[in-house]
């Protein structure tokens, strides 16, 4: 067996499943990313981001077996149960952002300026992104899966298909609600700049 | 010119159409050409392309990896998931083989018992049963009755080994053992050569020293 095939997904789970920890762990490694931004970028929260992944690879440790091979890749089947749980945190906190979380930086949570621009600059995006942020997640969560998926997570409309389990035009349609809504969001928001005092971005989205 | 496309298809389908892998070449052409010939579409492409932007902004501003802790929480729960019950698995073995050689040891004490009381109750000495064992097989080559190792308490036909005084003799024992009969030679007796792998009976004047003082061939 060449390195390469050791290294296939279905290949360390197997090992996994039998108690290898150092191939749970490159599993968990190479995946770990992709779910946690998706998650996040979902939720808008950091805390639940970090319980649903958490929650999805406990899933994947205590039944390995759900995965089959067959039916495609472990990434897919992973972005799968995310999705799920990340409906399910929504069902039952609608609209869970928390209020008062900032970074060091004073931007939201989930969210790192990496750039060495002026503080002027850097707040002006800063702003700029909270309000980007505040409109996808005010989006239903229907549309919201589907601008995550192929705005952000940046699928193509087929693996967003795949990952949602439904036809590329439902993607297509869904697309087409989350833009017209975002974007008329974002055009109220260049519009009219938030008040002080209101918290992010609950003040913004209502 | 006729744009083969409405404003309301281009909304649906043209607005993301050099993206959308599954047009056709010709519904991509009539989206351009639609967005060349249509203002209202053409803003409105220019307004997704700037609210693309800024989603792409987003997108890097929100690359992260889960924190360190979810990964050290995970490989904590998997060494308790799998290396728990090997553990446990182990313990449980050591604990049946335990529970199985106390079983046996108490099975041999319980024979051993049973088979002193036996011989308490049948006058039988406790090595009788041991030495005849032992002896067993010269016997059966020489064809001696074991019962014949009892030696009478008479101390008549004994011959003095070399070097021992006859007052010696007062308090020593008689043991009748059966040895081969070079081995009288390490007594310090002469020894037929011809004759010293024959097994035979030997009477010996044991004294309180433990050495023997003197000895008697029963027949």
């Amino acid at each position: 067996m060449s390195i390469a095939d050791q290294e296939r997904d279905d290949v360390l789970l197997r090992r996994a499943g039998k108690g290898d920890e150092e191939a749970f762990t490159l599993l968990y490694r190479r995946h770990q990313a992709a779910l946690y931004r998706f998650a996040l970028r979902m939720s808008g929260n950091t805390w639940a981001a970090e319980e649903i992944v958490q929650d999805v690879f406990m899933t994947l440790m205590r039944d390995p077996k759900k995965y089959d091979a067959a039916r495609g890749t472990l990434g897919g089947f992973l972005y799968g149960v995310t999705r799920n749980r990340i409906l399910k945190h929504l069902e039952r906190l609608p609209r869970e952002v928390p209020l008062e979380e900032k970074n060091e930086d004073g931007a939201g949570p989930g969210i790192v300026l990496q750039d060495a621009s002026t503080p002027a600059i850097q707040a002006e995006k800063r702003e700029r992104a909270e309000q980007v942020w505040a409109a996808v997640l005010d989006l239903p969560a229907d549309f919201r899966d589907a601008v995550v998926l192929c705005e952000l997570e940046e699928r193509s409309y087929e693996e967003a298909a795949q990952m949602i389990g439904c036809p590329i035009g439902t993607i297509r349609s869904r697309l087409h609600r989350g833009r017209a809504l975002l974007m008329a969001r974002l055009e109220m928001l260049r519009d009219a700049p938030r008040r002080a005092g209101v918290p992010w971005p609950a003040g913004v989205a209502k | 010119m006729k744009c083969a496309m409405t404003c309301d298809e281009f909304e649906a389908v043209g607005l993301d159409a050099e993206r959308d892998a599954s047009l056709a070449d010709a519904e991509r052409a009539a989206a351009a050409a639609h967005a060349a010939s249509c203002a209202r579409c053409a803003a409105l492409r220019d307004s997704w392309e700037a609210t693309r932007m800024e989603l792409r902004s987003l997108a890097r501003t929100t690359a992260l990896d889960t924190p360190a802790r979810v990964e050290m929480r995970l490989r904590q729960q998997f060494r308790t998931q799998y290396h728990a019950p090997k553990v446990r698995r182990t313990a449980i073995a050591a604990a049946w083989a335990l529970a199985a050689a106390a079983v046996l040891v108490g099975a041999v004490s319980w024979v051993n018992w049973r088979s002193s009381q036996h011989r308490v109750a049948n006058n039988i000495p406790a090595n009788s049963g041991a030495a005849s064992a032992n002896q067993q097989s010269p016997g059966q080559n020489t064809g001696i009755d074991p019962q014949t190792l009892v030696a009478d308490n008479e101390l008549g036909d004994f011959t003095l080994l070399p070097g021992v005084l006859p007052a010696d003799t007062d308090d020593a024992a008689i043991l009748r053992v059966r040895m081969q009969r070079g081995a009288l030679g390490t007594l310090g007796l002469p020894v037929n050569e011809d004759r010293a792998g024959e097994w035979i009976q030997v009477d010996l004047l044991v004294g309180n020293d433990g050495l023997p003082q003197a000895v008697r061939l029963p027949e």
